[in-house]
């Protein structure tokens, strides 16, 4: 059997592998496949479930809890506090986001080469690896069958303001635009790990346990060599039975805040600091327009396209439908006032502005979860008014009657005219209110290891045989959809991994 | 237009749901009042209020303890909103509907970000689970099995060769808005 569960396991069990890898998202799935295809004998360990295709269905009360991280309950602190979501299953977060494949762009890129003082992080060097990821995952643009009222409304108001707007390309293998992105798609179309890398591994010999949580790391003489984890009963919820990997190596894939909590549990990464540090997560602020007649923006791709006029200045604009449960929790009205807002579920256009972060915060070890910390700075904040302005601006040109701003004491916009008021209510950064899916940056690569925390192989300065391959590599934050880049990175790190004798 | 049992409520894909947590019956009590006042009054059936509840307490199990606490702590204290507000002597568990939802309506609306964040957890965990009921979802008109449906039905066809014409796109608007 290629996938076990909790089931499966006995007390004390201990699994050999050439090669642990913790994750299967958009790191730990593709490190894993490429180390299976070529020869390795490879093991992932995952903390979530593996749900596949056909278990998927629309309701969030089911998704959420068997899907996402803490049933979705988690939380950057700072000003303001910043509600995040993460993956929690076999996929990891590609089984639960848009699919939006968007490659760093050129300046990040060159930056991270300049940081690096290594061509390895260049567009030039990186090259190869998108390409050959955005082939494993159908990388295309969509299918005009697919794409929904919203898309289109977005698109003719960017036209008509003269800003840029591009058509997404999305790992998708003719989507139909079902509009599941956020609960797992159902009808197949969407090339999460789950349905693109995974199978892959599987289909080379790799091994993947599910349900069990990874702890600690085995070391033995200054070498990983291994994962200490207990399976999690999924009825309880309790860790209840000891589940350990020998592997000559680890791979850690466990993303931007679980792969520094693990690694700080050994007090890795202390003589620079660097671990757990430049936490960075794209900062998003939810911007709902009201208009006059039916959208049904729940039919059709949950993003079609993104206004990227702005992307030099590291704000880019979209469209994501979510589910009318997401939706009004987002909404911050109660009662009979929530339904009637709610009843124009049908007429919202949901969009959204992307801040590309200009610093960055940090994650250590709380109590019993990572500590997530990240207060938006004054220039971040500046251009999120800007943006959730234009954006609304472009609501308003659209034909919207209403537009529900992002702000704690100014939630509705009726008018052009009641957007000059932004600048002057909001001055401060805690009435904003942001959200985020995109965190990178605590485990930085890099070539000299005062200012990083791992090589350029991906491995640990502090602990050989232990490799990172998640979001948590970027230098900085790319300003775009990271997924790609992720997977790239991965690709990278599993060919320069090295397995000893 | 194939009825698929894909998409219906807890598939059979031996996928457990985790059993509620369990919490002292004054916690129980709060978490029914907080519910009762920030979802709408109607339209509800006899269990929707017990429905949400229950869903609430199932994800407490998914959290880890440092958030339960913070969570459970955090509805304790809205229960003593009245109070702290200097706007009453009694608890929220002992006021009506209407009275106990001004206060969580002042308490959202607060200038001050920490007590506004005493309302975070209640009020995405109640209303995400208020609106992924049928109750609701009729109410707003949202139906999404045969639109999923259909359109699995169309990827179907799509594998088989038949690509998807102009007739298949999602159109609602007769004309682009002027």
């Amino acid at each position: 059997m290629s996938i076990l569960a909790h089931r499966d396991y006995h007390a004390h069990q201990t699994f050999d592998a050439e090669v642990v890898v913790v994750g299967t998202g958009a790191g730990g799935a593709v490190a894993g496949a490429e180390l299976a295809e070529a020869g390795r004998d490879v093991l992932f360990v995952e903390e979530g479930g593996y749900h596949p295709t056909s278990s998927l269905n629309p309701y969030l009360t089911e998704s959420i809890p068997r899907l996402y991280r803490d049933a979705g309950a988690t939380m950057i602190m700072g000003r303001p506090p910043i509600p995040y979501a993460e993956g929690r299953c076999v996929g990891g977060s590609t089984l639960v986001n848009g699919g939006m494949t968007w490659r760093a762009p050129e300046r990040v890129l060159k930056e991270w080469q300049d940081l690096t003082g290594q061509p390895d992080l260049g567009s030039k060097a990186l090259a190869p690896f998108f390409d050959r990821v955005e082939e494993r995952i159908h990388a295309k643009p969509q299918h005009p069958v697919s794409v929904g009222e919203d898309s289109r409304l977005l698109e003719e108001g960017a036209r008509r303001l003269g800003w840029r707007y591009e058509h997404n390309r999305r790992a998708q293998d003719r989507c139909v635009g079902s509009n599941q992105c956020l609960t797992g798609c159902p009808t197949g179309a969407k090339q999460s790990t789950l349905l693109s890398y995974m199978p892959r591994a599987l289909s080379f010999g790799a091994r993947c346990l599910t349900q069990v949580r990874v702890h600690e790391l085995w070391i033995e003489r200054g070498r990983c060599v291994g994962v200490i984890g207990k399976a999690v009963n999924p009825r309880t919820r309790r860790c209840d039975i000891d589940v350990r990997v020998r592997s000559k190596v680890v791979v850690i894939s466990c993303g931007a805040v679980q792969t520094p909590y693990l690694l700080l549990r050994h007090r890795l990464g202390r003589r620079n600091s660097q671990l757990g540090k430049n936490f960075l997560c794209h900062p998003n602020a939810k911007v709902v327009a009201i208009y006059p007649f039916d959208l049904h923006a729940w039919q059709g791709v949950s993003q079609g396209g993104q206004i990227r006029e702005f992307l030099e200045e590291g704000v880019v604009m979209a469209e994501n439908a979510v589910p009318p449960g997401t939706a009004a929790a987002q909404i911050p009205v109660l009662g009979e006032e929530a339904l009637e807002m709610m009843r124009h579920y049908n007429r919202m256009a949901m969009t959204g502005v992307l801040v590309e972060d200009s610093h960055a915060g940090t994650v250590t070890r709380g109590f019993d979860a990572p500590l997530a910390r990240y207060s938006i700075n004054a220039y971040d904040h500046e251009r999120f008014l800007r943006g959730v302005r234009l954006l609304a601006t472009l609501h308003f040109e659209m034909g919207a009657k209403q537009v529900v701003l992002p702000f704690s004491n100014m939630h509705i916009a009726n008018s052009v005219d009641d957007l000059r008021q932004i600048e002057q209510t909001q001055r401060s950064r805690s009435t904003i209110e942001l959200f985020t899916v995109h965190l990178m940056g605590t485990c930085r690569m890099g070539s000299d290891r005062r200012s990083s925390v791992v090589n350029l192989r991906g491995e640990l300065w502090d602990l050989p045989g232990c490799y990172v391959a998640d979001a948590s590599l970027f230098p900085t934050a790319v300003g775009v959809n990271p997924q790609v880049t992720i997977m790239a990175l991965a690709t990278m790190v599993a060919q320069r991994v090295e397995v000893p004798n | 237009m194939v009825t698929s049992p894909v998409l219906q409520r807890h598939p059979d894909d031996s996928w457990t749901l985790a059993a509620p947590r369990t919490v002292n019956p004054r916690t129980q009590r709060v978490l029914l009042a907080l519910a009762d006042a920030i979802m709408p009054a109607s339209p509800r059936t006899e269990t929707t209020l017990e429905d949400v509840t229950r869903h609430a307490l199932v994800c407490l199990q998914y959290m880890p303890r440092s958030s339960v606490m913070a969570f459970v702590a955090g509805m304790r204290l809205l229960n003593w909103a009245p109070l702290w507000r200097l706007r009453g002597l009694r608890l929220l568990t002992r006021l009506s509907r209407d009275e106990a939802r001004r206060h969580l309506v002042a308490v959202t609306q607060s200038r001050w970000l920490p007590v506004r964040m005493l309302m975070y957890g209640p009020l995405g965990l109640f209303m995400s689970t208020y609106f992924d009921q049928d109750c609701a979802h009729r109410a707003i008109d949202y139906d999404p099995v045969p639109f999923v449906e259909e359109r699995i039905e169309l990827r179907r066809k799509w594998l088989e060769g038949e690509e998807p014409g102009a007739d298949q796109e999602i159109h609602h608007l007769p004309v682009v808005p002027p």
